[in-house]
């Protein structure tokens, strides 16, 4: 029978790529964002912002209920520490949940999505039917989330609706 | 009817109808197509590929080279399927393939009196020459004449999916030997996926009356399948077949979801690709039953032995009443015990060996005749009538019979294994290939490895997912060995029985014959790859899973050589046929492949925009408005009123790169021809940047916004290799800068804004915006507020007018384009797209994609002067190879045709006036034409030989593909206010 699966694009979301200086570390930059950022793939979060990792000495910021002006905010604070992009447009944030979440996202990318592989605060940088795709696991209920370019989020809703209807 | 009257794994309260060329019958749940056929007595299934003999079914697995039909109707029709591999289901449909006008009256089968032309290498013998008949005369008659079933030619109305699966031990088969695989590795707690073929685990357990733990093997397979579904590290994929193995310990499968079902629920994809990453795999995939190669082998009636205890054991249907055993293997004599136990009368059992096995005497005690040392000769009859033995003694036996059970002993199923390019080796012992090596992670078990009773098959699995197991570091528990009943795996193949009067079939699928393998020999063909070119012999569906060793072996006769050092093929994938459908999954149609939009794209979509493909995105090419009769009319209105006014075109897809840090403009420095340090803050630059070997690679425009911030902009084309040349020139060849960079071409909807009135409209738009010439320069640029939201603004120009860029983040990307429409309906603002953009800056001699080709240099471009001598940067050595800097190279010039009514187009080539169109005199081509609405005549851009020093000089614009020479003037490649004027007003 088919597993459930509810997904949603999230709306009012602030992003932005947040890219250390050469020599700082990710504890510099974690300090100044009151984040305990580390060089790997999991997702932290202080209630306020989270941050994703993406890459040596790089993450995704993000700030849910944002106010104006973040990514202008988020530079000051990280001045000679970080180059900061504001990506709020660059990335549109898909939300997956239910029981069919796993399944779904396990037909879309090549990587484990096992449990015990892949688990709350996860992240991966991978690909969803051909669309470049950053997912990282919000809790084990289990639900998702996928940014993917903005421009691209017609064909991923495709991809994910087919998906949806197969389960 | 030969439905017997009980047993099998059939469910007798399920009766199921289907139809077979026209004909109803009906079968059970838990048949195959195939069985159902043999219970219903039919015989005859499909016509052969070449000489269209009548042909009956041969295996019950997917080994099968005969039985091949077309299921389905209209859309749904899917060819060239094997009837064994197919569970009945209510309603199925299926015909026969390769003959006309019916199965049993088939007008070409008088190929067969052609045969002594149709031998092997005909096709290349035959129609050699004359070469232009090929194409339009020779393929379409042989692929009329032989060939398989057709296609539909409708698109495929299912659709298909796919998954990813992880595990550290991947079982292939669930025969005995996979089962017990994946049970000790599933008790051990080892994350297993078992994947089979079939219907459901078992394998040969269910075709064969054997006992395991004291169960009827049938039982005991499915009481281990069920203790496998309640393990939550095991995961079981029935009708899943393996089809081939990859680098990286990656595995395909196709899963075949609803082509059991008469109905398929809505949405359910028909079949699921599966890419599997396995640490270890087990090969559990048995073997396959060799046949034998006689006269008359292929008659329908002469069937696989074991295909005859399957039919019997499981599918409770009797495909003869009286048999012939022909068997140099001892499996051949369990089916004769299984025809004896069915009802049906087995005639002589006929086995070249000398000595028979024990159980032979309860056979002769039924009334068997049982034939030490004989071979059968040749077979009669279609469906089987007479068979021919000659005894040990040399004396002829004739006898009546309606089947042929035969078995020349067992071949491991290790197709997949030499996927990755490992060559079986040959066993004198056991009489077959084996895997010597495998790909990594990969080990064969049970009949795969040779290991054919039943007890020892058992005993490897458990021994293979042991060590499997172990490598993974977990230990498996010892546990009690599985107890079978007793059996006998002996063997001594019997490789040809010389036919005289009638052919000896090796290859069913291909009819390739005893006498054909002669022949290849004789022309020189005398390796197994090259007998397989010159004959077919191992190609198409079945890819000779059963008759090719046959060939090898007769291959090593006729050659003098063993079968060891004959050698066999490798086998590649897909080891079993896949639909093209399943490997493309969604991706098909307008989903072909992902798809960019910018943010004005529905504005466009409905203000009768055609889009046009740039790479993935989606760009508007131009703006039909009611009336315009063709493209032309409205790309020459959108010119002249952007020329005349004012207009706007969507250039997001642009390439944005943010390149911030200290060392950032250290970084552009050297990425760049052209020096970036300098830049003031707040103002934009031109920039041209070289690959490695001195050529061009992109062009655009770099912003500064800051000491240590840099808005990069690259063409659509190059956008991503820009990102990964900058992120490997800092990562890798300066890591020592601090220099970060990061793609916003997602975050920015840019519009260009072009046209003298361009200013008053955006003073409209943004009436707090100081835009005079003082406050923003040409290549001035600024941040600002719009409606609250942080957008910038660039006065640069790619159109030569006055122009200006505004970005503004994506999200709010339409409702700046609703602004800026609003604020120039006073102004005649027009949309558009990017074909008046093209024609516009050829009229400008910009040089873009069709110039920027990977073949010229900067000097070529007429950018050599933009080349800093101060600083090093990337292409700069490479670019003075004399290759580089010869003034002959064909370099950037206009063209203007002479009489002005005729049109000049890209890609003709370019010849001094008098001098005849060949090679040696081209002196270069034409990259990109337009007509000019500007103008009121064609103008071309062209690559020409010396050709800045030409200006005024006439040349031949050469163009043999679409017809006529035309003479044209060499001229400045900047057509409209050369002296740049407009822009900077």
């Amino acid at each position: 029978m088919a597993e459930h699966l509810i997904h949603s694009e999230q709306e009012g979301w602030a992003l932005a790529t947040v890219m250390a200086r050469r020599a700082v570390g990710p504890a510099a930059v974690g300090a100044a964002l009151e984040l305990e950022l580390r060089d790997e793939p999991v997702a932290v979060s202080n209630g306020a912002i989270r941050a994703i990792g993406t890459g040596p000495g790089a993450w995704l910021v993000i700030d849910t209920e944002p106010d104006h002006g973040f990514a202008d905010a988020l530079q000051d604070r990280l001045e000679g520490l970080a180059s900061v992009s504001d990506q709020s447009s660059g990335y549109a944030v898909f939300r997956l949940s239910g029981a069919g979440a796993r399944t779904a996202l396990q037909r879309g990318a090549a990587i484990d999505f096992h449990p015990d592989v892949f688990a709350p605060g996860s992240v991966a940088t991978t690909a969803i039917a051909h669309i470049g795709a950053i997912v990282w696991q919000v809790d084990d209920s289990p639900t998702y989330d996928v940014a993917v370019f903005r421009s691209l989020s017609g064909s991923f809703r495709h991809w994910l609706e087919e998906t949806a209807a197969a389960l | 009817m030969s439905r017997l009257a009980s047993g099998g794994l059939i469910d007798r309260a399920r009766p199921l109808r289907f139809s077979f060329d026209g004909t109803g019958y009906s079968g059970f749940e838990g048949d195959t197509l195939a069985s159902a056929l043999v219970a219903n007595g039919v015989r005859i299934v499909g016509r052969s590929f070449k000489y269209h003999r009548p042909r009956g079914i041969l295996t019950a697995g997917s080994e099968e080279p005969n039985a091949l039909v077309t299921l389905g109707t209209g859309a749904h029709a899917e060819p060239n399927t094997r009837a064994t591999t197919v569970s009945l289901h209510d309603g199925l449909v299926a015909c026969s393939q390769n003959r006309w006008p019916s199965l049993h009256l088939d007008l070409l089968a008088v190929n067969q009196l052609l045969s002594p032309f149709f031998a092997a290498g005909f096709y290349y013998k035959t129609f050699m020459w004359p070469g232009k008949f090929w194409e339009k005369l020779y393929e379409p008659l042989i692929r009329r004449a032989a060939g398989l079933g057709s296609l539909s030619g409708l698109p495929d109305p299912d659709s298909y999916d796919r998954e990813h699966g992880f595990c550290d031990l991947l079982v292939i088969g669930a025969g005995p030997a996979g089962l017990a695989a994946a049970l000790t590795a599933g008790r051990a707690g080892v994350r297993v996926i078992l994947a089979d073929e079939d219907t459901r685990p078992g394998g040969r357990l269910m075709s064969e009356r054997l006992l395991v733990d004291g169960l009827p093997a049938a039982d005991w397979a499915a009481s281990a399948a069920q203790e496998l579904e309640t393990m939550a590290n095991v995961r079981v994929l029935s009708r899943t077949a393996v089809f081939g193995v990859y680098d990286g310990r990656e595995y395909g499968a196709v899963e075949r979801l609803t082509d059991h079902l008469s109905h398929a629920p809505a949405g359910a994809p028909r079949q699921r690709l599966w890419k599997i990453v396995a640490k270890r795999a087990i090969l559990a995939t048995g073997a396959i039953e060799r046949p034998v190669v006689f006269g008359g082998n292929d008659r329908p009636g002469v069937t696989m032995a074991s295909a005859v205890s399957t039919y019997i054991n499981r599918f409770a249907a009797l495909p003869g009443r009286r048999a012939v055993i022909f068997t140099s293997s001892d499996s051949g004599w369990t089916t004769a015990v299984d025809l004896q136990a069915a009802g049906a009368e087995v005639v002589a059992i006929v086995d070249p060996r000398d000595t028979p096995p024990s159980f032979a005497q309860v056979l002769r005690r039924n009334g068997t005749e049982l034939l030490p040392g004989a071979r059968v000769r040749h077979v009669a009859g279609s469906p089987v009538r007479k068979v021919e033995i000659v005894r040990a003694d040399g004396s002829v036996l004739k006898l009546k019979a309606d089947l042929v059970a035969m078995s020349g002993g067992w071949n491991p199923a290790i197709g997949l294994g030499s996927n990755l390019g490992h060559r079986p080796v040959w066993s004198d012992r056991l009489h077959c290939f084996l895997l010597d090596e495998a790909p990594p992670g990969l080990k064969p078990a049970g009949a795969a490895a040779g290991c054919f009773a039943l007890a020892d098959a058992l005993a490897d699995g458990v021994r293979q997912a042991r060590d499997a197991a172990g490598d993974l570091g977990v230990a498996c528990p010892t546990g009690a060995a599985f107890k079978t009943s007793e059996e006998s795996a002996r063997c001594d193949p019997l490789w040809h029985v010389p036919a005289a009067r009638s052919k000896a079939f090796v290859d069913f699928q291909n009819d390739v014959t005893d006498a054909d393998v002669s022949l290849a020999v004789r022309e020189g063909f005398v390796s197994v790859e090259h007998l397989k070119r010159y004959t077919t012999l191992g190609m198409a569906t079945d890819q000779g899973k059963t008759g090719q060793l046959n060939g090898h072996a007769l291959l090593a006769a006729a050659t003098g050589k063993s079968i060891a050092e004959a050698g066999t093929v490798l086998s590649r994938p897909p080891y079993q046929p896949v639909a093209i459908g399943v490997l493309a999954g969604h991706h098909r149609g307008e989903h072909f492949r992902p798809e960019r939009r910018t943010a004005s794209h529905n504005w466009a979509a409905g203000h009768g925009a055609s889009f046009v493909n740039v790479g993935q995105w989606k760009r508007a090419q131009w703006y039909t408005r009611a009336g315009e009769r063709d493209w032309l009319e409205t790309v020459n209105r959108e010119v002249t009123m952007t020329r005349g006014g004012v207009g706007i075109c969507d250039v997001s897809t642009l390439g944005k790169i943010d390149v911030q840090g200290p060392d950032a403009s250290t970084l552009l420095d050297r990425l760049y021809i052209n020096t970036f340090s300098t830049l003031a803050v707040g103002k934009a630059r031109y920039g041209v940047m070289l690959r490695e070997d001195g050529f061009v690679m992109d062009d655009g425009t770099v912003t500064r916004f800051a000491e240590d911030s840099f808005y990069v902009t690259t063409t659509t084309a190059n956008a991503g290799l820009v990102m990964q040349h900058i992120d490997f020139a800092r990562q890798v060849i300066w890591p020592e800068l601090d220099v970060q960079a990061t793609s916003v071409t997602e975050q920015w909807t840019t519009y260009s804004i072009a046209g003298p009135k361009s200013r008053s409209l955006l003073q409209t738009a943004f009436p707090e915006l100081d835009l005079s010439s003082e406050a923003m320069p040409f290549m001035g640029a600024a941040k600002f507020a719009w409606r609250g939201i942080g957008a910038r603004i660039f006065r640069v120009s790619f159109s030569g007018e006055l122009a200006y860029e505004v970005s503004v983040p994506a999200l709010h990307g339409e409702r700046l384009l609703l602004d800026l429409l609003e604020a120039g309906r006073d102004f005649g603002v027009v949309a558009y797209g990017t074909e008046a953009l093209g024609v516009m800056r050829i009229e400008k001699g910009h040089a873009a994609g069709n110039e920027l080709n990977g073949q010229t240099t900067a000097a070529d471009l007429g950018l050599g002067r933009m080349m800093s001598k101060k600083k090093d940067f990337i292409g700069r050595v490479m670019a003075r190879r004399p290759g580089l800097t010869d003034p002959a190279r064909p370099a950037l010039v206009g063209l203007k045709p002479v009489e002005p009514g005729v049109r000049l187009r890209a890609g003709a080539h370019l010849l001094e006036c008098g001098k005849p169109a060949v090679a040696a005199n081209d002196q270069g081509h034409v990259t990109s034409a337009a007509w000019s609405p500007t103008l009121d005549h064609s103008i071309a851009l062209a690559l020409l030989s010396h050709g800045p020093d030409r200006l005024g000089e006439r040349v031949v614009v050469h163009d043999p593909v679409r017809g006529g020479d035309v003479e044209a003037e060499v001229c400045s490649p900047v057509f409209v206010d050369p002296e740049g004027v407009r822009m900077r007003g």
